[in-house]
């Protein structure tokens, strides 16, 4: 192969993996999106107390002595997604729930005061300083002639693609196989009907925050390891693209969230490849802007039918 | 309120009393020192004090200077830019003409103003922004390096130590770090050296990867980053992860125990441009006893700048046999000083003409190593 078709391939390959976790996070924005028809501001927040999770747990496992890496990690994906859920439940429970009914915008606010809110509880809580997560698993595999270009591809990137994909499998299949799943899809297409027809509509709801949190937290722990520093602060950015990821993919839609997760990383990444990387946001965001002029529902997103 | 304000008026005439009786012995010269005493920058404004006192009292101890004995008198500025101006006007009113100070820079522009007018030396020995001596004042000096001086020194450093093929020049878009950064690679292009790779990152970044495959692709083998120790410390984690071997180097914003724990064994050997550790000299050894013995601790970035500041000013009274302002600044522009912070020179701005920071090599154990250049 030629070097620049080398280069282009590692720099595919760092797009795929950004891209996988957006798409995590996306989908807890197009679920909640796909339901209620609200745009939960507070879910990057989530994604960020899921690594806080992840790192106190590791770094709490290494006092006591548990130095076995698979058990680490299971059990710091284990607490993460359990914490991170709780804080999705509690959120819908208590900053969404009781304003239910009401104009579209007041939820929208709550949202954005609750990220506000946890950002700084976590700030005043853990210290604003950056955190170093301990480098877990290092090293990876190289090819490419060595003396052309040597693509890397580290074991972090693999075990990245490999739980998005497993997590991803898992989402579809609960969606279009279980009762609950089914119970969600009616939701997403007439809230009231599917009421009506004696879904507990309420139960369904929270559901959809949990998973959305839990799929953050998958994603928190991955990026957080893969990254090395967490901080309060890293839940706004990953919220504004995941947001941005859904959005583009189609609002409401998981297969959308998903694709949309993975042209946002390709496009940041093959941006920073080419031209200098300081421009990698301003042409994330650009597509962003392009979409919705061209296309308001996003690349797989059907067009709203007004709900009578 | 009533109360404070007596009680201010009884210290002002209180201490006019003294100065006036003080004024009375011709044999005395009083220099006054302005920094912070309160307020949350006041460990700065001792680390000051010290210096400059202990350069006071060896010289007296010595017998003093020109027959007249030397007392240093404190002021208080708070590092509040208000109160500094306040604090010119009091050591102008009270017939001082000789200023070690200010110390926080925004305090030292606007009192610089002041003496620059009346006729009074100043000296800080902490201030680095280069505004202050960019007016084209006589009696402004400094005893301590501008930041920018880092990047000058990284330059010649890289130019002649490293001799780079493929140099890339990466910085956060801050006014420090890109600043620094293109410095670097104006002064290496100037001497014929190209940076093959001058890029900007986005501060609070956590991902590299797209940068750190750049880097590899084209072949570079040394890179100056511009900016502080969270990026830095991320890019060498992951450069070392993805197989990018290549040596890095830094400002003083990167030397923090904080990068150790980021980029862990991936920052050692690392280079950095910090400030000069003067109580680690073998030269100052018996002045760092000294300090010692007075229970002082002399490790403070701007104790022997403030000495030094002494020590120039009274020896450019020993040679001119006066303490005229104008005279001193003339003798301080027109010669060199072997001093505590080494052998130095001021400049037609009052700048030192060499860097006061050095070249060291940052290790995991959180040691540093000078760099022999």
């Amino acid at each position: 192969m030629t070097e620049t078709s080398l280069y282009v391939l590692q720099q595919l390959i760092n797009g795929l993996t950004i891209g996988s976790t957006y798409a995590l996070i996306a989908i807890g924005y197009t679920m909640v999106y796909g339901i209620i028809g609200m745009i939960n501001f507070a879910h990057g927040e989530v994604y960020m107390i899921g690594t806080y999770t992840a790192f106190i747990t590791i770094i709490g496992l290494f006092t006591m002595g548990v130095s076995s890496l698979p058990v680490v990690l299971l059990l710091a994906l284990m607490t993460a997604i359990i914490i991170s859920s709780t804080y999705g439940y509690a959120i819908e429970r208590v900053a969404y729930r009781p304003l239910r009914g009401g104009p579209r915008l007041i939820p929208l606010i709550t949202a954005i005061g609750m990220s506000i809110f946890l950002q700084n509880y976590i700030r005043l809580a853990q210290g604003s300083r950056d955190l170093a997560m301990p480098a877990l698993i290092s090293g990876g595999i190289e090819f490419g002639d060595p003396d052309v270009f040597e693509v890397s591809l580290s074991w972090m990137q693999l075990i990245i693609w490999g739980v998005t994909l497993a997590s991803m499998t898992a989402l579809a299949l609960f969606i279009s196989r279980s009762r609950l799943g089914r119970a969600c899809r009616a939701c997403a297409q007439d809230l009231k009907m599917a009421n009506l027809l004696g879904i507990d509509t309420n139960r369904i709801i929270a559901l959809t925050f949990v998973i959305g949190a839990a799929l953050a937290a998958i994603a928190g722990v991955m990026l957080g390891l893969y990254y090395g520093t967490i901080n309060p602060y890293i839940g706004f950015m990953a919220g504004l693209k995941a947001f941005t990821a859904a959005v583009l993919g189609g609002i409401g839609s998981i297969p959308g969230a998903m694709l949309g997760g993975l042209i946002l990383g390709i496009t940041e990444a093959m941006t920073a490849a080419f031209f200098p990387s300081e421009y990698k946001d301003v042409v994330a965001f650009s597509l962003l802007v392009l979409i919705l002029l061209f296309r308001p529902t996003g690349l797989l997103g059907k067009p709203e039918v007004e709900k009578v | 309120m009533k109360l404070k304000h007596g009680l201010f008026g009884n210290t002002l005439i209180a201490t006019g009393t003294l100065i006036a009786a003080l004024n009375a012995q011709a044999d005395t010269l009083k220099i006054g020192i302005a920094g912070p005493v309160t307020g949350p920058v006041a460990q700065y404004g001792d680390m000051q004090k010290i210096g400059a006192m202990m350069a006071i009292d060896r010289i007296n101890a010595a017998g003093g200077i020109n027959g007249m004995t030397l007392e240093g008198v404190i002021y208080d500025d708070a590092c509040d830019p208000k109160q500094a101006v306040a604090v010119a006007n009091r050591i102008v009113n009270d017939d001082i003409r000789h200023v070690i100070g200010h110390l926080c820079s925004s305090s030292t522009e606007p009192a610089s103003d002041i003496y620059e007018e009346e006729g009074v030396m100043m000296i800080t020995a902490a201030s680095t922004s280069p505004g202050i001596t960019e007016k084209g004042y006589q009696l402004i000096f400094r005893t301590i390096g501008l930041d920018n001086l880092q990047g000058t020194l990284a330059a010649e450093y890289i130019q002649r130590n490293i001799k780079p093929q493929r140099l890339a020049v990466i910085h956060d878009k801050q006014q420090y770090g890109e600043g620094l950064a293109t410095t670097v690679r104006d002064l290496l292009a100037e001497s014929g050296t190209d940076t093959v790779m001058f890029e900007g990152v986005t501060p609070g970044d956590k991902d590299f990867s797209a940068l750190i495959a750049k880097l590899k692709r084209n072949n570079v083998d040394f890179v100056y980053y511009g900016g502080y120790h969270p990026e830095l410390g991320l890019i060498l984690r992951q450069s070392r992860e993805k197989g990018l071997d290549t040596r890095f180097m830094g400002p003083e914003g990167v030397v923090n125990s904080d990068l150790i724990a980021i980029a862990g064994k991936a920052m050692e050997g690392v280079l950095a441009t910090a400030p000069k550790s003067f109580d680690q000299s073998p030269e100052n050894m018996a002045l760092v006893e000294a300090f010692k013995e007075r229970d002082e601790d002399p490790s403070g970035p701007f104790v022997f700048p403030a000495y030094t500041a002494i020590q120039v000013m009274t020896e450019a009274m020993g040679a001119t046999g006066k303490t005229d302002p104008y005279d001193l600044a003339d003798y301080l522009r027109a010669n060199r000083f072997n001093t505590t912070i080494g052998e130095i020179g001021f400049d037609k701005k009052g700048d030192l003409t060499e860097p006061t920071f050095e070249i060291y090599t940052l290790h995991t154990d959180g040691s540093k190593t000078p760099v022999s250049q």
